[in-house]
C-alpha cells in the first residue's frame, strides 16, 4: 500500500512538475510575444505618430502658417485654434504648433496654453532623424505619457515645429490582442511616489493597484525586467505572475512600465485536478490492493489457517483430520504433506494399538499361563503322588489321599480365585452415579482392614486419616469407590511388608475432591511407575496386576484423574481428583499422571 | 460727455412718449421673409417658462423684443404678445418658429413680411449658412467674427457690451480671501484672452461698466502681473486648491476658465477650472453645481452679463441685482437719483471688494446677409432691429 501511495505520489509530483514546467515555458513564450507584440505596436504607434506629424508639417495649411509666421510683426492669434482641428483630422492626441522661440501658437489638447514656451522643442536636435519617442507631458488633467514626434518647417532662418503624439494610456492597451488569461497593465511613472490610480488596463484603473508599489518602486530604481508573482487571495488559482518592462523617455528617464500578467489559474486548476486524479488513482489502487489482499489471504492464508486448525485439531488428538488441498503450489504441496502426516499418524497409532493389544494379549497369555501355571504344579504333583501311592503304598494311600485332596481342593480354589478375578476385570460395571460422602467411604473401607492392619505374625501398619471437613457429596458409584480404595490400601499393604505408616486424606479442590493414600513402602522405581496401571503388570510375585487398572478404570468412569508419586525406599502416593458433579461419566478418558521421584509429567 | 448724452436722449424720448398719443406710423411696405437662424434651441416662448441655457435666455430676450412693444428699466418685457412689430404665426419647439410682421404696431409695419426663424442652428453653421448665403441674419459668437470676416461674411459689430466677469462666491472672507482674489486677479491675462480667445474682439475690462458707458479709467490694472500675484499668493499658507467653475454648455467661458488656470498655475496658484450645470438664467447659475449626481464645489464662475441699458446707473444696479447674491454683496444700492460720481464710488467699492473681476468687454456680433438693408447696430439693452431693415430682393436665392 505504502508503496502504492508512494508510486502514485511520485508520478503526481513528477507530472505536476513537468506541467509547471510546461506551463511556464508557456507563459514565457507567450509574455515574450506579448512583449514583441507590445513592442511592435508601440514602434508601429510611433512611426504612425511621426507619419502624421510629418504629414501635418508637410501639409500646405502649415507651410503658409509657417510662411505668414516667419514674416515680421505676424499675427499669430488668428492660428490658435487650428490645432484642434488638424489633431482631430490626423487622430492625434496631442498637437502643437510652435513659434521658432518655442512659444506655443496653437495647442489642441489644451489650447489655453497658447503663447507660453515650449522650450525644449527648440533644443538642438534633428527633429527629422531622432523618430518617435515617450515624453511625459502637462496636459489640463495632469501628467499624461505619449508618444511624441517633432517634425520642424523651416523658412527662412526661422521654424514651426509640429508637435504631435499619442497618450499612452488604456487606448493603447486595448490594441493589444492578448491570449487567455493573461493581461497588460501600465504604470504611468507621472509622480515622485507611487500612485495606484496611474496602474491601468484597457478600461480604467487597476483595482488593488497598490499590490504593484513593490515591483514599481523596483523598476523605479533599478529599471530592467523584473518578474514578480501576486497571490490575490489564499486561493493559489488567483495569482498572478507579472513581468515588468519600464519604458525610459528621451533623457532615460523612467515614465512608464508595462506589466504583463499571467493568470495561474488554468496551471493550478490543472495541477488540482492531476491532484484529484492521483488521488482517484491512489484510492483505487488502494481498493484494489485491498482486493489483491484479500484475494491473496483467500488463496494464500486461507490454506494456511487450515493448516493451522488441522495442526491444532491433530493436537487435541483429533488425528483423522485432513486439510483440503487446492492447486500444487507450496501452500497445497504443505497441505498435502500435512494430510500425509495425519494419515501415518492414524497408521501409526492404528499400528501401535495392534501392537499393544497383541501384547496386552500376550501379557495376558503369559500372565494366564503364569498364574494357571502355579496351581496346576501341585496338582500334578498331587495326582501323581495318588497314583504312586495307589500303587507303591497302598496302605498309605487313605492317608495320602486325604492330604492329596485337600490340596487338590485348595489349588482349585486358587484357581477359581485367579478365574475370578479376571473375570471381574472383564465385567466391570458401569458407575451408578449418586451422592457419596467420600470420607464415609475411606472410613469404611479402613474399617474392613482394621484387623489386617494389626494381624498377628506381621508389622503393623498405623493407618492416619487427615479427612478434610465440611467436605461436599460428590456424584459417584459407591461401591466403585469403596472398591477402589480397597485395591489402593491392599496395594500399599503389599509396598509395606515391614509395616509403616498409611496416611489418607481428604481435601475439597476447585470443583473436585481429592483422594490421597501414601504409603511408606519400598518405592516403586520409574519404570515401574510408569507401567504402574497397565492392566496384568504387577511388581509383586503373586499379584495379577489388575487392582491398578482397575482402580483407574473406576476413576476414569468418574471423569477423574489419578496420578502416582514415589521414591524408592521412601514411599509411594496415589493423587485422585475426583468431580463432585462429572459431566458425562466415562465420556471423558482419564489423565493418569505417573510421578517419580520428582513430579514427571507422563 | 458721451454719458451725458445718453441721458439727454433718453430723457426726451420719455418725455415725448408721454405728451402725445401714439398712432401707427406710415412705412413703406418692402415685403419678403427674413430668415434668422439661432443657436438656441427654444422649446417655449411662455414668458413664465423657464429657460434651461443662458444662450436659451439671451434669444428669448431677443424674440421678445420682436413681439413686445413695451420693456421695462430692467430689461424684462410687459404688455401682450404680438404687441410689438412681429406676431407669432407658427412655432415649432425647438426647431423653428415664424414670425409675421403686425399691421398694427405702433411704430409702424415692419418691412418684411415675416421672419423665419431657424433655431438650434450651431455657431459653425450659422457662418456657413451666411457665408452661403442661407440665412439673412444671425447672431455670431465674438470669438468668431474674425474668421467669418475673413470668409467674405458681412459683421456687424457692436460696442463692448457684455461683461465677462470672475465672480468668487464668498465662500472665503478675511485677509486670506482677499489675497486668494487679488492673486487670481492679477495673474490673469486679459490681453490673451481679448487677441486669442476672442480674436481681438472685444477689450480688456477695468471695471463694472465699459469705459464708452461709464466714461472714467480702468479701476485695477488689467495687465498680467505674475509677480505680484506670486508674492501675494505665496503669503497665503497653506496654499488653498481652487475651482474655477463654467457653464458647460458655453465654449467661450471654458476657453476663459482654461486660460484663466493656465495663468494661475503660471503663478503657482493651485486652480482647477469645472465645468457647471447650465443656468437658465441670463445671470449666474448656483454657487454649487451637479455633474452626474455629483455634487462641485466651487470659489469662483465664471459669468457673461449683458448690459441692459447704456445708461450706467441702469447696468450697474442690474449687474448688482444680479451678481451680488453669488459674490455675498448684500449692501451695494444705486440711488434712483444717482449722480454719475455715485455710480463710479458704487462700482468702485465694488471693485475694491475683489469679489468680482471683470475679465473683458465683448461686443455684439451679427452676420448679415447681403440683401439684407439699413441694418442699424442695436445698442446695448436694445433688441434686434428686424422691423427696420427691409430686403434688396424678396426672391432669396
Amino acid at each position: 500500500m505504502l508503496a502504492l501511495l508512494l508510486s502514485v505520489g511520485l508520478v503526481t509530483a513528477g507530472v505536476t512538475v513537468a506541467t509547471r514546467r510546461a506551463f511556464d515555458e508557456l507563459n514565457r513564450q507567450h509574455t515574450d510575444a506579448l512583449v514583441e507584440q507590445f513592442q511592435r505596436e508601440y514602434d508601429r504607434r510611433g512611426h504612425e505618430v511621426l507619419n502624421r506629424v510629418q504629414g501635418i508639417a508637410e501639409a500646405e495649411p502649415t507651410v503658409r502658417m509657417a510662411i505668414d509666421l516667419s514674416r515680421p510683426n505676424a499675427d499669430i492669434s488668428v492660428y490658435v485654434n487650428d490645432a484642434r482641428g488638424v489633431a482631430q483630422s490626423h487622430q492625434l492626441d496631442f498637437l502643437d504648433f510652435v513659434g521658432t522661440d518655442g512659444s506655443i501658437i496653437s495647442s489642441a489638447e489644451w489650447s489655453a496654453r497658447f503663447g507660453y514656451k515650449m522650450e525644449w522643442v527648440t533644443q538642438k536636435e534633428d527633429w527629422a532623424t531622432r523618430g518617435s519617442f515617450l515624453m511625459k507631458l502637462d496636459t489640463q488633467d495632469g501628467p499624461a505619457v505619449a508618444l511624441m514626434a517633432v517634425a520642424a518647417v523651416r523658412v527662412g532662418d526661422k521654424d514651426l515645429y509640429v508637435v504631435g503624439g499619442e497618450r499612452l494610456g488604456k487606448e493603447f492597451l486595448a490594441s493589444l490582442v492578448l491570449p487567455e488569461n493573461m493581461r497588460a497593465l501600465l504604470y504611468l511613472n507621472l509622480d515622485p511616489a507611487f500612485q495606484p490610480a496611474n496602474l491601468i488596463d484597457s478600461t480604467g484603473p487597476v483595482v488593488e493597484a497598490e499590490r504593484f508599489e513593490p515591483i514599481i518602486e523596483r523598476e523605479r530604481t533599478h529599471p530592467g525586467s523584473l518578474t514578480e508573482k501576486i497571490n490575490w487571495t489564499f486561493d493559489a488559482a488567483s495569482a498572478e505572475i507579472f513581468h515588468s518592462i519600464p519604458k525610459l523617455g528621451r533623457q532615460n528617464e523612467l515614465l512608464a512600465v508595462l506589466l504583463i500578467g499571467n493568470s495561474q489559474r488554468t496551471v493550478v486548476t490543472l495541477q488540482r485536478h492531476i491532484l484529484w486524479l492521483a488521488i482517484g488513482v491512489a484510492a483505487i489502487g488502494i481498493l484494489f490492493g485491498l482486493f489483491l489482499s484479500w484475494w491473496a489471504a483467500a488463496r494464500v492464508t486461507l490454506p494456511v489457517r487450515r493448516l493451522a486448525a488441522g495442526a491444532r485439531e491433530v493436537s487435541d488428538g483429533n488425528w483423522n483430520t485432513r486439510v483440503a488441498v487446492r492447486g500444487n503450489d507450496e501452500i497445497g504441496q504443505l497441505a498435502q504433506s500435512f494430510n500425509r502426516m495425519t494419515q501415518e499418524l492414524v497408521d501409526q497409532r492404528e499400528r501401535l494399538i495392534q501392537a499393544e493389544r497383541v501384547a496386552a494379549w500376550r501379557e495376558v497369555a503369559r500372565r494366564l499361563a503364569h498364574e494357571l501355571k502355579n496351581p496346576l504344579f501341585p496338582l500334578q504333583t498331587t495326582v501323581e503322588n495318588l497314583q504312586r501311592a495307589s500303587t507303591q503304598n497302598p496302605d498309605q494311600f487313605e492317608e495320602v489321599f486325604r492330604e492329596s485332596t485337600g490340596i487338590l481342593l485348595a489349588e482349585i480354589e486358587n484357581l477359581k480365585t485367579i478365574v475370578g478375578r479376571f473375570s471381574d476385570f472383564a465385567k466391570m460395571p458401569q458407575p451408578e452415579l449418586g451422592p457419596v460422602d467420600l470420607n464415609d467411604i475411606v472410613r469404611n473401607v479402613v474399617k474392613l482392614f482394621e484387623a489386617q492392619f494389626s494381624a498377628v505374625g506381621r508389622p503393623p501398619i498405623t493407618p492416619e486419616l487427615h479427612l478434610g471437613e465440611n467436605l461436599p457429596t460428590i456424584q459417584a458409584d459407591t461401591t466403585l469407590l469403596h472398591r477402589a480404595i480397597e485395591n489402593l490400601i491392599l496395594n500399599a499393604m503389599d509396598a509395606m511388608p515391614a509395616g509403616g505408616i498409611l496416611m489418607m486424606r481428604t481435601t475439597q479442590n476447585d470443583g473436585n475432591v481429592d483422594f490421597e493414600i501414601s504409603d511408606t513402602g519400598v518405592g516403586l522405581t520409574r519404570e515401574e511407575a510408569d507401567r504402574i496401571f497397565t492392566p496384568y503388570y504387577t511388581t509383586k510375585q503373586h499379584g495379577t496386576g489388575l487392582g491398578l487398572a482397575i482402580v483407574q478404570a473406576i476413576v476414569a468412569d468418574h471423569s477423574g484423574r489419578i496420578s502416582v508419586e514415589s521414591e524408592m525406599g521412601v514411599g509411594t502416593a496415589f493423587h485422585l481428583e475426583l468431580p463432585i458433579k462429572p459431566p458425562h461419566p466415562q465420556a471423558t478418558p482419564v489423565v493418569v499422571e505417573e510421578v517419580h521421584e520428582k513430579k514427571v509429567e507422563v | 460727455m458721451k454719458l451725458r448724452l445718453c441721458l439727454c436722449l433718453a430723457t426726451i424720448s420719455v418725455v415725448l412718449a408721454g405728451a402725445a398719443p401714439l398712432r401707427p406710423a406710415r412705412r413703406p411696405h418692402y415685403g419678403g421673409a427674413l430668415r434668422v437662424e439661432i443657436g438656441a434651441t427654444l422649446q417655449s416662448l411662455d414668458p413664465a417658462g423657464v429657460a434651461t441655457s443662458r444662450e436659451e435666455a439671451d434669444a428669448k430676450a431677443e424674440l421678445d423684443a420682436l413681439l413686445y412693444d413695451q420693456r421695462s428699466e430692467d430689461g424684462t418685457f410687459v404688455g401682450t404678445a404680438g404687441s410689438g412689430p412681429f406676431r407669432l404665426s407658427s412655432w415649432e419647439a425647438g426647431k423653428r418658429a415664424t414670425f409675421a410682421a403686425n399691421r398694427d404696431y405702433s411704430e409702424g409695419r415692419p418691412f418684411v413680411d415675416s421672419i423665419e426663424i431657424q433655431l438650434g442652428r450651431p455657431a459653425h453653421d450659422r457662418v456657413v449658412d451666411l457665408e452661403l448665403n442661407k440665412t439673412d441674419f444671425a447672431p455670431i459668437p465674438p470669438e468668431q467674427a474674425r474668421q467669418a470676416i475673413d470668409r467674405g461674411v458681412r459683421v456687424s459689430v457692436s460696442q463692448p457690451n457684455e461683461l465677462l466677469a470672475l465672480v468668487f462666491l464668498g465662500s472665503r472672507s478675511g485677509k486670506e480671501g482677499t489675497r486668494i482674489r487679488e492673486a487670481i486677479a492679477r495673474c490673469i491675462d486679459r490681453a490673451a484672452i481679448v487677441n486669442f480667445i476672442l480674436q481681438k474682439e472685444g477689450e480688456p475690462a477695468g471695471g463694472l461698466l465699459p469705459h464708452w458707458s461709464s466714461g472714467t479709467t480702468f479701476l485695477f490694472p488689467t495687465e498680467m502681473d505674475v509677480r505680484t500675484a506670486k508674492e501675494i499668493w505665496s503669503q497665503i499658507s497653506p496654499s488653498p486648491k481652487l475651482v474655477l467653475g463654467y457653464d458647460s454648455t458655453d465654449t467661450l467661458e471654458q476657453s476663459v476658465a482654461e486660460r484663466i488656470v493656465v495663468n494661475a498655475k503660471e503663478a503657482g496658484i493651485s486652480l482647477v477650472s469645472r465645468a457647471l450645470p447650465a443656468s437658465g438664467k441670463a445671470s449666474p447659475g448656483p454657487v454649487e453645481g451637479s455633474t452626474r449626481g455629483a455634487a462641485i464645489r466651487v470659489d469662483a464662475r465664471l459669468v457673461r452679463l449683458r448690459m441692459p441699458s447704456p445708461l450706467p446707473r441702469i447696468s450697474l444696479t442690474v449687474f448688482i441685482n444680479r451678481l451680488g447674491p453669488i459674490a455675498g454683496i448684500v449692501d451695494s444700492p444705486v440711488p434712483q437719483s444717482a449722480s454719475p460720481e455715485d455710480v463710479y464710488y458704487c462700482e468702485r467699492s465694488i471693485m475694491n471688494s475683489g469679489l468680482i473681476v471683470p475679465i473683458v468687454w465683448m461686443p455684439q456680433v451679427y452676420g448679415l446677409s447681403a440683401r439684407v438693408r439699413d441694418w442699424k447696430q442695436p445698442a446695448a439693452g436694445e433688441g434686434w432691429p428686424l422691423a427696420d431693415v427691409w430686403l434688396d430682393s424678396t426672391d432669396p436665392q
